[in-house]
């Protein structure tokens, strides 16, 4: 008879311990798939109402695309227009807001800029950032930067040390100075394009360097792994090794960093489109990019452009569904998904306070960043948190499919299953959960990225299509998208 | 008959899961982790009882005495188990050990009752009925139990009462067995007596679980708690003793009525006297108006604003009729307006100028209070003061956490203030620091106000003075990017302490 009653008591209790299932509203958020989509599945256009001539035409509105914009405005040059194909600007830096606060909807932050990445610093102080200097102190991450649950409790940064043996500190140390002595060859840059020349550690995997550097420590594992998803959506042995080291041994700040807002890059994105607006056309899809005489046609909506010079600023990839005679393009795309949940309460925390990226060891995807994390507020009851999961298990393909198959219950609760390990009472604080599904987030250094031909030719931009989105680097980070839009700006004056 | 015997059975079933349901609860409250607390609790709960199941094959006489006399333990241990929990966490370091050595108690006598009732009853009832109806009203017993505990037991009647009221009925059930089994039970008289002993002693306890909830919480704080409130921001607890009222804020001392007038003398008067033509202060935390009290000893301020967070503090310190007058009713004084915002952000906001700013907020515990120490902070606040003004911060104690002194002292360098620090004696406090800031230079005072206590003209110059165990050490200033100063803290105090 024991054991019967055995099983019904502990049945009783775990019905007992909190779970009460409140209501979470949310759903998923438009993320132009279906517009996306239409260039795929060649759907037939709008015909042409108007023919404009314009001297230059911006292709995408992210953050390669306005900072194309910001450039040639800065040098005076008035006569262009920008197309995005969404109703709002931003790409992989657009943004929302609630009631609580403004928050993220990709890219979060970009680390403190060093000397050589003289564009962004340039960025920075007409936006006020960076003044005489000196960074601005609210624009900087406030502490905690980081904590990460491990063991069952939290610990301040995310080098899972609580348990560490002196064998796995070894390591940590023995990375750290193979990170610097890259650093040191002066070939892993920010922008990349300055400092990067062929290498052979393009050949192998960033997991096949660890071991070939006999790096045997979990932690450390673990820890590289979980920088290739956070940067490139690939695991370590999905990325390049060379890429994998430029993550570690291209940053060096000035300033305990890195530089964030309440809504990540939707911030610049914000202040750049607040400068540019008049140059901004959204929900203007370009369909098609063909050459017209010695000047190229470019059909968007119910308008044509005649223009001396285009600046491809969307993901390359689209280009052989837009431009004409343009060849398939092969660069690999990571999937990603992001959420937004609003808390109405926060969850019991103990140990380590909560920090601006809150990140879960052994979790399949990336942790949280808090939205009001840099309120200055010291009483803070409410709040929003960006959930980020880079689906890289699995190969790109699967994941988009599966990305748009499962319906939204299926990402809540999985997200939820997630934050519950850290947070068992997660499930009364969320009220909303808003899913973001990005099939092509960033594109993925793959091994052989770096000798890619066909990364070398697109970047070579000597025609009058110039491609400026961040992929040209390999890898999408804010500096390289600034980098190549300004470029693309300075080529396309050129050809004016 | 058979019935009666079987609703006991779903009686004391109830009990005992209840039992098991207010351990785990407790723990879960009381220590956090849930999952932690509960599986433990389950798991050596349930493996007590089986030790008492398999202890009961040596009882062999006298089951049904022995029945009735392992109910009233029940009810004594279990009912008084949650009461004995809370003072367990508030006046011991054992709160685990008694957690499982209660536990595993309760459990070895819940594992004892089924077996041994299903003896009594096996001469009354065919075994393979026996078997099915016991366990059935078992089960039952457990369902009832698992529903009203968190539907009604805990709401209606918090833990304390809900273990008592269930011990209640596991001695109405003894009490109840020696009329059932009158027939298989020697000397009666006296097992009535037991139980109705053990009876009056719940009955006592659910009579007293007021105080007893009221005893766990005050032996956190040294003396009578006259008042507690949890607000949205934090527990406002205020003791007395004698004729010594102290006030916390979650769990931190904010200030003695014995010596009060110490500290907040040196607060106000070093920077305030100094400022003759001063017009209009601003008082940022200080909700307790004892500031502002010092501060309207100066005729020519024309207004003081407050900025506190937490709008019961300053009510309690408008309306309580001790506070009030501790305060000399400050807060009501027609010069004074009361605003209830989040400093920084109000600051951020605002943009008056003042003559003088007492900045007297929370010591640096956390990263939240820490931003308030900030050169961002600072920065914003002498952007805040007139030409000549003045402000002072509370810069908790240079003896104690001397690093986080002169961290305060250096984070108002870095933010472009020349600096005055200075410290004295508060005997609830030990030796106390706070720093003026200014923007020009500053001269001591050479009249203070009439009617002080504490303070005089020719006493504030060796404020400025530093012995040697309180002299500057190297600092980094504190930047809301990096908080320095929660480190130095916590590391300065831990060295007290430990």
């Amino acid at each position: 008879m024991s054991s019967t009653r055995r099983q019904f008591l502990s049945a009783a209790l775990v019905g007992l311990t909190p779970k009460t299932d409140r209501s979470i509203a949310g759903g998923f958020i438009d993320d132009g798939h279906q517009i996306g989509h239409q260039l795929r599945d060649r759907a037939p256009f709008a015909p042409v109402k108007q023919v404009m001539r314009i001297p230059i035409v911006i292709v995408g509105g992210g953050i390669a695309g306005l900072s194309a914009a910001w450039r040639l405005d800065k040098r005076g040059f008035r006569d262009f227009v920008l197309l995005e194909m969404e109703e709002r600007a931003g790409g992989n830096a657009r943004w929302g807001e609630n009631e609580i606060s403004p928050f993220p909807w990709a890219a979060h932050y970009v680390p403190v800029p060093g000397k050589k990445a003289e564009l962004v610093r340039e960025l920075f102080e007409d936006l006020g950032v960076l003044r005489a200097g000196v960074w601005e102190e609210r624009y900087l991450c406030f502490s905690p930067q980081e904590r990460l649950y491990v063991h069952g409790r939290w610990q301040e940064g995310i080098e899972p040390l609580t348990e560490a043996t002196t064998g796995d500190r070894e390591e940590f140390a023995r990375f750290a100075a193979r990170a610097n002595e890259f650093r040191s060859t002066g070939q892993f840059t920010i922008p990349m394009e300055l400092g990067a020349k062929p290498s052979t550690l393009d050949n192998l995997s960033m997991d096949d360097w660890l071991k070939q550097e006999h790096f045997t420590s979990r932690y450390l594992h673990w820890y590289v792994n979980y920088a290739c998803r956070d940067d490139y959506g690939a695991l370590a042995r999905d990325t390049s090794a060379w890429a994998g080291i430029h993550y570690f041994a291209s940053r060096e700040p000035d300033e305990k960093g890195p530089l964030t807002w309440p809504e990540g890059n939707g911030w610049i994105a914000r202040r750049l489109l607040e400068k540019l607006a008049r140059y901004v056309r959204t929900g203007n899809m370009v369909h098609r990019i063909a050459p017209e005489g010695r000047k190229l046609r470019v059909s968007a909506g119910e308008t044509d452009y005649i223009a001396d010079g285009v600046i491809f600023a969307a993901p390359s990839f689209l280009a052989p569904y837009v431009c004409e005679g343009a060849p398939p393009v092969r660069f690999v795309y990571s999937p990603w998904l992001t959420a937004n949940l609003t808390l109405d309460r926060l969850p019991a925390e103990r140990g380590f306070e909560t920090a601006w990226d809150n990140v879960i060891y052994d979790s399949p995807a990336l942790g949280y960043v808090v939205a009001t994390h840099q309120s200055l507020r010291t009483h803070i009851d409410r709040s929003v948190w960006t959930f980020y999961w880079s689906l890289a298990e699995g190969s790109p393909a699967d994941n988009r499919r599966l990305l748009l198959e499962k319906d939204w219950s299926h990402w809540k609760e999985a997200i939820l299953g997630d934050l519950e390990r850290a947070h068992p009472d997660i499930r009364q604080c969320v009220s909303r959960i808003d899913v973001l599904r990005l099939g092509h987030a960033m594109a993925r250094p793959v091994v052989g990225f770096l000798g890619s031909d066909q990364r070398r030719r697109l970047a070579d931009n000597s025609g009058r299509l110039i491609f400026a989105n961040s992929d040209l680097s390999g890898f999408s980070i804010f500096e390289e998208a600034q980098y190549r839009g300004v470029k693309a700006a300075e080529r396309a004056l050129g050809r004016c | 008959m058979t019935i009666v015997l079987f609703v006991s059975v779903a009686l004391i079933a109830a009990c005992g899961l209840i039992y098991e349901l207010v351990a785990g609860t407790l723990a879960s409250y009381l220590l956090g982790d849930s999952v932690f607390q509960f599986s433990t609790v389950i798991g050596s709960y349930l493996f007590a009882m089986g030790v008492g199941s398999y202890l009961s094959r040596f009882v062999t006489r006298g089951l049904v005495a022995r029945f009735i006399s392992i109910e009233l333990m029940v009810g004594l241990v279990g009912g008084f188990s949650s009461a004995a929990l809370f003072l367990a966490f508030a006046y011991t370091q054992g709160f685990r050990l008694i957690l499982y050595a209660i536990v595993v108690a309760i459990g070895i006598l819940v594992g004892l009752e089924i077996p041994l009732l299903m003896r009594i009853l096996k001469n009354r009832l065919e075994f393979r009925e026996l078997v099915a109806h016991v366990l059935t009203f078992d089960y039952l017993g457990a369902l009832a139990a698992s529903l009203l505990f968190p539907i009604l037991l805990v709401p209606k009647l918090g833990m304390v009462r809900s273990a008592l009221l269930f011990g209640i009925i596991n001695a109405g059930v003894a009490l109840w067995s020696t009329y059932l089994f009158r027939d298989q039970l020697g000397a009666r008289g006296l097992l009535r007596i037991t139980c109705a002993c053990v009876l009056v002693m719940l009955g006592a306890g659910m009579a007293g679980a007021e105080w007893i909830s009221q005893a766990a919480d005050a032996n956190l704080y040294a003396d009578e708690v006259i008042f507690a409130r949890d607000t949205r921001y934090q527990r406002i607890v205020l003791t007395k003793w004698k004729d010594d009222v102290r006030l916390f804020l979650s769990s931190h001392l904010q200030f003695s009525s014995r010596d009060e007038y110490r500290y907040h003398e040196a607060l106000v008067h070093p920077g305030l006297a100094a400022l003759p033509g001063a017009r209009r202060v601003l008082v940022l935390g200080g909700g307790d108006g004892l500031a502002v009290r010092e501060i309207l000893k100066y005729p020519d301020v024309g207004s003081v604003t407050l900025v506190d967070l937490d709008p019961e503090m300053t009510k309690l310190f408008s309306t309580h009729p001790y506070l009030a007058t501790l305060n000399a009713h400050s807060l009501t004084n027609a010069r004074v307006h009361v605003i209830n915002a989040d400093a920084f952000a109000w600051l951020q906001q605002n943009t008056d100028f003042f003559d003088f700013v007492v900045v007297d907020f929370p010591d640096p515990t956390n990263y939240s209070l820490g931003k308030l120490y900030t050169t961002a902070f600072y920065r914003l606040l002498g952007k805040h003061l007139s030409a000549q003004g003045l402000a002072v911060v509370q810069s908790t104690s240079p003896l104690f956490a001397r690093q986080s002194y002169w961290c305060i002292v250096e984070t108002l360098k870095q933010a472009g203030l020349k600096t005055y620090p200075y410290h004295l004696y508060v005997p609830s406090f030990g030796e106390w620091g706070f720093v003026l800031a200014a923007m020009s230079p500053y001269e001591p005072p050479v009249r203070l106000p009439g009617g002080l206590r504490y303070l005089a003209a020719p006493d504030v110059p060796p404020l400025f003075q530093f012995p040697a165990d309180m002299l500057p050490v190297d600092a980094e200033p504190n930047r809301l990017n990096d908080q320095v100063l929660v480190r130095y803290y916590e590391h300065d105090w831990r060295e007290i302490t430990h």
